[in-house]
């Protein structure tokens, strides 16, 4: 039988053709709907739960509503709120027998033999942020920001904004910004004056705070699997520096007692530097995250910081250990307790977070979707431990350990280390 | 300065490329997933920066700026 020519079958060639039109003819009305559906909105919410041990107490919800635009524009604003309760240590050294003490609010406060002086707190702290992403043709972009928080005694107002270009095909992007923030302190019970004893007062109820930021970063595509950065910025700080609640024990340089107690006192200016590099690599399915900080300040303190993080691919959920290594020097001015009868010095403070510590994080985040459910859970845990000290909570020694030179005694560190655990919940959501 | 100019010299490397090859368009298929940022859990980062600010000497990490507080 002979075939007729318009039943024959038809060519390889012709089939891709009719295949292409086809793709065609289904996919135009598919992008289409994709844009119609394309997310508009992204919802953020998240919930920390932070214990201090022996110390402070956290919790703080934060929810952050985005609007996509279509041209890859967006506009988020992000509300948080602090509740704090606990108590938080002065500075004060303890002492061999009953210290009685004046909080900020000008309440006396007796604190046991050995004790660690703290401060008992109650405060909440709202913030809003409000974010700008533009793009700015098809290879450059500017995020701007804005801020405002406010509490007890303090208030911060700030802007930002960071300007991003891509080049060499989009394997390079160069990003610079600054920011600006100008912030209020208002102690409750009035401003301390620095390195005094008897409850005196400045007289200036608040206290004005200016931080001037700049950042320059670089981030490279190195291959399919790999991309690195380095960021670097540095922030200008002045004006009220001093924490009012914190104060510096004078203390018997023969026993270690501490005699009484000034209010601490910081210099007005801080100049702060520091480097960033950061790593991201996809291995075959899973990926690595590895950052290194320098920091550098002219107060003296430095600080080198390691973060790791591992995020292990089980199809629709993951699973994330983190550690994170940190580890700084003391401030210059930062010390432990003051001599009796020596010469004041400029400046004085026993804050801990001046003080030379470690600290060792360990974390683990857990992701997944609920069934029939578009948004995005993850629940992670994470420890923060300090591990330099070696006297937990032991009251001063009578007679101070001998120093190396068998001179000068050595003062015990009386603080406890940070014992930190944390419990944080997220959820994300396009709609 | 010494350290301003370090680095810058990174800073220079890092931009020359010389240790890369490019990928095109149609291999951007892992560094386009949301994962593949520095920071791709932005809450959780957040809550970090805070953390750390409030506990450390030290601040700085891949944003701008950022609201203070008078952490106790």
């Amino acid at each position: 039988m002979q075939l007729d020519p318009a039943s024959r079958p038809p060519s390889v060639l012709s089939r891709l053709r009719a295949a292409a039109c086809v793709l065609l003819a289904v996919g135009v009305p598919a992008v289409a709907a994709a844009d119609e559906t394309s997310p508009r909105y992204q919802l953020d919410a998240s919930t920390l739960l932070y214990r201090e041990a022996g110390r402070v107490t956290v919790i703080e919800p934060v929810a952050r509503i985005t609007r996509l635009f279509e041209g890859g524009g967006s506009l988020g604003a992000e509300f948080t709120l602090d509740v704090m309760t606990g108590a938080s240590p002065t500075g004060g050294r303890p002492a061999g027998g009953i210290q009685t003490i004046t909080t900020p609010s000008g309440n006396t406060q007796t604190v046991s033999a050995g004790e660690v002086p703290t401060n008992p707190f109650r405060d909440e702290r709202g913030a809003v942020d409000v974010d700008w992403q533009q793009p700015i043709g098809t290879r450059a972009g500017a995020a701007t920001g804005a801020h405002f928080s406010l509490e007890t005694d303090y208030q911060s107002i700030g802007v930002s904004e960071k300007l991003s270009l891509e080049t060499m095909q989009r394997l390079l992007t160069l990003t610079v910004g600054g920011g600006y923030n100008r912030d209020d302190v208002f102690p409750v019970g009035g401003t301390p004056v620095g390195l005094t004893s008897n409850g005196e007062r400045t007289g200036v109820d608040r206290n004005a705070k200016e931080v001037l930021s700049v950042m320059a970063g670089v981030s490279r595509v190195l291959t399919r699997r790999w991309l690195v950065g380095i960021n670097a910025s540095r922030s200008k700080e002045s004006g009220y520096l001093t924490e009012p609640y914190k104060v510096v024990s004078v203390v018997d340089p023969a026993t270690q007692e501490p005699l009484t107690h000034l209010s601490e006192l910081r210099p007005s200016t801080r100049q702060r530097t520091d480097l960033l590099a950061s790593s991201v690599y996809h291995l075959s399915r899973d990926i690595l995250y590895l950052s290194y900080r320098y920091y550098w300040d002219d107060w003296g303190l430095r600080s080198h910081t390691v973060d790791l993080k591992y995020r292990f691919e089980l199809g629709a959920t993951f699973l994330q250990p983190h550690v994170r290594a940190y580890a700084q020097t003391a401030a210059d001015f930062y010390t432990l307790s003051l001599a009796n009868g020596a010469p004041l010095p400029a400046f004085a403070s026993s804050d801990q977070r001046l003080a030379h510590f470690n600290s060792l994080t360990g974390g683990l985040t857990y992701g997944f979707r609920l069934p029939g459910h578009a948004g995005e859970l993850t629940v992670r845990a994470e420890y923060i431990g300090q591990f330099d000290r070696l006297n937990l909570n032991a009251p001063a020694g009578e007679d101070g350990e001998e120093g190396e030179d068998g001179g000068a005694p050595v003062t015990p560190d009386p603080f406890s280390p940070l014992s930190i655990g944390t419990l944080t919940l997220s959820y994300s959501r396009s709609f | 300065m010494k350290r301003t100019a370090a680095f810058a010299v990174v800073l220079a490397l890092a931009s020359c490329g010389c240790a890369a090859t490019a990928v095109q368009p149609w291999d951007r298929d892992l560094l386009a997933k949301q994962q593949m940022r520095f920071v791709p859990l932005r809450m959780e980062y957040a809550v970090d920066q805070h953390i750390y600010f409030s506990k450390e000497g030290s601040i700085g990490g891949h944003d701008v700026g950022g609201g203070g507080c008078g952490c106790n």
